[in-house]
């Protein structure tokens, strides 16, 4: 199991670097989507199968459909990010940068032997996820309720056309 | 080593976190900056998830992950929305546009 | 024990009825009447808050628990204490005065309007009431989402420019908040506010790896919060997203929204964690290079709006720098000032938006000697600018008393200097603000001027009158505070 997590934990990465560097805004969208599917494998294999499914449906499929339809809808071409955005002399750096960044990371995990503490074996759950999520969270979700609601409200709000 | 897997979960996490913030900061394209916020949300997802492996509270996580998700698609939504209507003002996805505030 | 439940479900359940009746009204019907439909959510809830802190002073309690069972198990948990009933207070006052401004700088788009800031109030409400770290976080993002689409909603050039620095800084400071929560689940199994606490006591003690979780965990949630309170160096966003929203929307914004959405989580996390060493003084540092550098900027603005926004980054200083003692004196000496900056904040805003009614501008070279044909306006400037820079008998020379008290008392007497002579900076600019605006020989232009009329200056005189008696009855609200055992 730990050799598939390391393996969808690279994977991960790369998409996400292939996200921030690819020059067509397309295929950043479709990293991206790459990238999501990776998580959800990760937390389908860290015991959250919940999460999993619902990162898979609404990130990789949903989020990926609302930047498509952004890209079509301002007629973003192919050939404009690298171009008149200047977006690969940009985000030039970025390998760069991240390595020297995991590099200083590894570095002080060595020095001070920084350990997380060992995975705990799922604690015998009194509540199983139903009753957690409906039950002990419930301002949680009349949360969400009000976050979608004002989502309702910003689409009608920035979307209309001039009268 | 044990719990050399978690470890590793961290680093890359916060790697991805880094990738993320560069692409917001350092993007001229306003759809790019979404996706820099979303790489960085994985991260973060990313994060909780993982506290809840160690905890042994993986139900708990996973109710903290789908309220994350939700709020993320809303404030991808409110983004583009924002940037839909830049660029029926000025043509372009351009954030060189956004110069007219100063001081 | 009532009353204060009464309360709860009040200030929840009235913004939600309004935005259900003006969502369902036809349009013509919504666009006319939906302002004044919202004047109820504020108007309830002031009254409901107002009438729980009598009934606290009764019951000489000032802690509350208030659980609604649904479907059989405790489900949903809200905590009221004092503080909590004076930040709701506060919300009702500062949305009553930005519906009173809205009524005359919205044109068009009221039902939008009335609906979003429906929203706002119960997503800055939930953050006060709740007990529980993450639902925290999901009301602080739907008070950040409603403030982003506030501010573009009548898109401006330059309000959705301010608007999309806005979103950016926001989605920063969302990242660093959510990472620092889960570090401290990762520590504590939980994220309500009573096994964190009880947990906060246990953590002074573990090894290392522990300890440098929690400190990342700590500078990520404090730098979280000060990006969404404005405070330097993360207060870049705040000039340009006052400047360029509608004035209602900048009086909601520095009025109450900094304030909940970041001097809460201040508050919040400074609960639990406050005894890590090092957090003090990183809260007493962060707050004192504010109220300069926020003095020092507004000195070099010529617009109005901006020169306030500046001097809303100085003002949330003090208030940092209440909170970094971790006493109950300087806890109470920042909420004070919550409620001060609250009222004169929102007072200077209104006197812009009916300057601007009026001239037509907001650029104070191009004003002067207004005090002669608008003596309302004027006269409550000057009441507000005298409350800011901490001038007896106005109510802001109290709270900035109890802050430098509270500073003394603890030892941090560096800082109460810096406090002290910054107050010389707040005058400054509020002084040239003043004479530049108000005083001084009236421009030929202006000689048909006319005092602002209808609700932005009613709104003026209820803030005035809030301001001066606020801070003639203070020592008698000190003695609240001692009655029910705070102080």
């Amino acid at each position: 199991m730990e050799a598939v997590i390391y393996i969808c934990l690279g994977l991960m990465l790369i998409f996400g670097i292939l996200a921030v560097m690819l020059r067509s805004l397309l295929k950043s969208a479709i990293a991206l989507a790459g990238a999501s599917a990776m998580l959800a494998i990760i937390m389908y294999l860290l015991g959250s199968v919940w999460a999993g499914i619902f990162e898979l449906s609404v990130c990789a499929g949903l989020i990926t459909v609302v930047f498509i339809s952004a890209i079509s809808l301002s007629n973003t071409d192919k050939e404009d990010l690298p171009r008149l955005y200047e977006d690969a002399k940009r985000m030039a750096a970025l390998p760069a940068v991240l390595i020297i960044c995991g590099v200083i990371l590894i570095l002080i995990v060595a020095k001070t032997s920084f350990m997380l503490p060992a995975a705990v074996p799922a604690v015998e759950m009194a509540d199983t996820f139903r009753e957690i999520f409906w039950n002990q969270r419930q301002v949680d979700i009349w949360g969400q309720v009000i976050v979608v609601l004002t989502g309702a409200l910003t689409v009608v709000a920035l979307f209309k056309e001039r009268e | 080593m044990e719990a050399y897997m978690e470890t590793v979960i961290l680093i890359v996490g916060f790697l991805l976190i880094v990738a993320g913030c560069y692409c917001l900061i350092r993007t001229y394209h306003l759809l790019k900056v979404i996706i820099g916020v979303e790489v960085a949300m994985k991260a973060v997802t990313m994060f909780v998830i993982l506290a809840g492996f160690i905890n042994g509270k993986a139900p708990l996580a996973q109710a903290f992950v789908i309220t994350v998700i939700v709020i993320e698609v809303v404030v991808a939504v409110v983004a583009v929305g924002l940037a839909l209507n830049l660029y029926r003002l000025y043509g372009n996805m351009d954030i060189r546009n956004l110069r007219k505030l100063k001081g | 024990m009532q009353v204060i439940e009464y309360t709860t479900l009040l200030v929840f359940a009235v913004p939600l009825v309004i935005l259900l009746i003006n969502i369902l009204l036809p349009r013509q019907l919504a666009e006319k009447s939906s302002i004044g439909l919202a004047y109820l959510a504020p108007l309830v809830q002031i009254v409901a808050t107002a009438a729980g802190l009598v009934q606290i002073a009764q019951l000489k309690q000032h802690e509350f628990a208030i659980s609604w069972n649904l479907a059989g198990a405790v489900s949903v948990r809200f905590a009221v204490n004092v503080f909590s009933l004076v930040l709701l207070f506060c919300i009702g006052m500062v949305t009553l005065a930005a519906i009173m401004v809205a009524n005359r700088t919205v044109p068009q788009k009221r039902a939008g309007f009335a609906g979003l800031l429906m929203m706002l109030i119960v997503g800055m409400n939930g953050m006060v009431l709740v007990t529980d770290l993450f639902s925290l976080y999901v009301f602080l993002e739907i008070v950040g989402i409603s403030s982003f689409v506030l501010i573009a909603m009548f898109k401006s050039d330059t309000g959705l420019e301010g608007a999309f620095k806005y979103l950016v800084m926001s989605v920063l400071a969302s990242i660093m908040i959510l990472t620092g929560l889960a570090f401290v689940f990762m520590q504590t199994g939980s994220l309500q506010y009573d096994q964190v606490g009880a947990a906060g006591g246990a953590l002074v003690g573990p090894g290392a790896p522990h300890l440098a979780l929690m400190y990342t965990a700590m500078a990520l949630m404090i730098a979280g919060f000060a990006i969404k309170t404005g405070a330097v160096p993360f207060h870049s966003w705040l000039p340009d997203a006052h400047q360029s929203a509608n004035t209602a929307v900048s009086v909601l914004l520095s009025g109450i929204v900094i304030k909940i959405a970041g001097i809460y989580g201040f508050i919040v996390i400074t609960n639990f964690f406050g005894r890590l060493p090092g957090i003090d003084l990183t809260l007493a540092l962060i707050g004192t290079v504010s109220i300069v550098v926020g003095a020092l900027f507004a000195l070099r603005q010529s617009h109005f709006k901006r020169i306030v926004a500046y001097s809303s980054v100085s003002q949330m200083g003090y208030i940092l720098l209440g909170l970094s003692t971790g006493s109950v004196l300087g806890l109470l000496g920042a909420v004070a000032h919550v409620f001060n900056h609250a009222t004169f904040k929102s007072t200077l805003f209104t006197n812009a938006a009916a300057v601007h009614e009026q001239t037509g501008t907001y650029d104070i070279n191009e004003l002067g000697g207004l005090e002669k044909k608008m003596p309302v306006t004027s006269f409550s400037s000057l009441a507000a600018f005298m409350s800011t820079a901490g001038i007896p008998p106005f109510a802001g020379f109290w709270s900035k008393l109890l802050i430098i008290m509270a500073l003394w008392n603890s030892g941090d007497w560096v800082f109460a200097a810096i406090a002290l002579i910054a107050s010389i900076f707040t005058a400054a600019y509020f002084l040239r603000l003043q004479r530049k605006v108000f005083f001084g020989k009236l421009l030929d232009k202006f000689a048909q001027l006319t005092e602002i009329g209808g609700s932005v200056k009613w709104a003026q005189i209820m803030l005035t009158v809030v301001t001066i008696a606020a801070g003639l009855l203070f020592p008698f609200a000190l003695r609240y505070f001692g009655g029910i055992g705070i102080l």
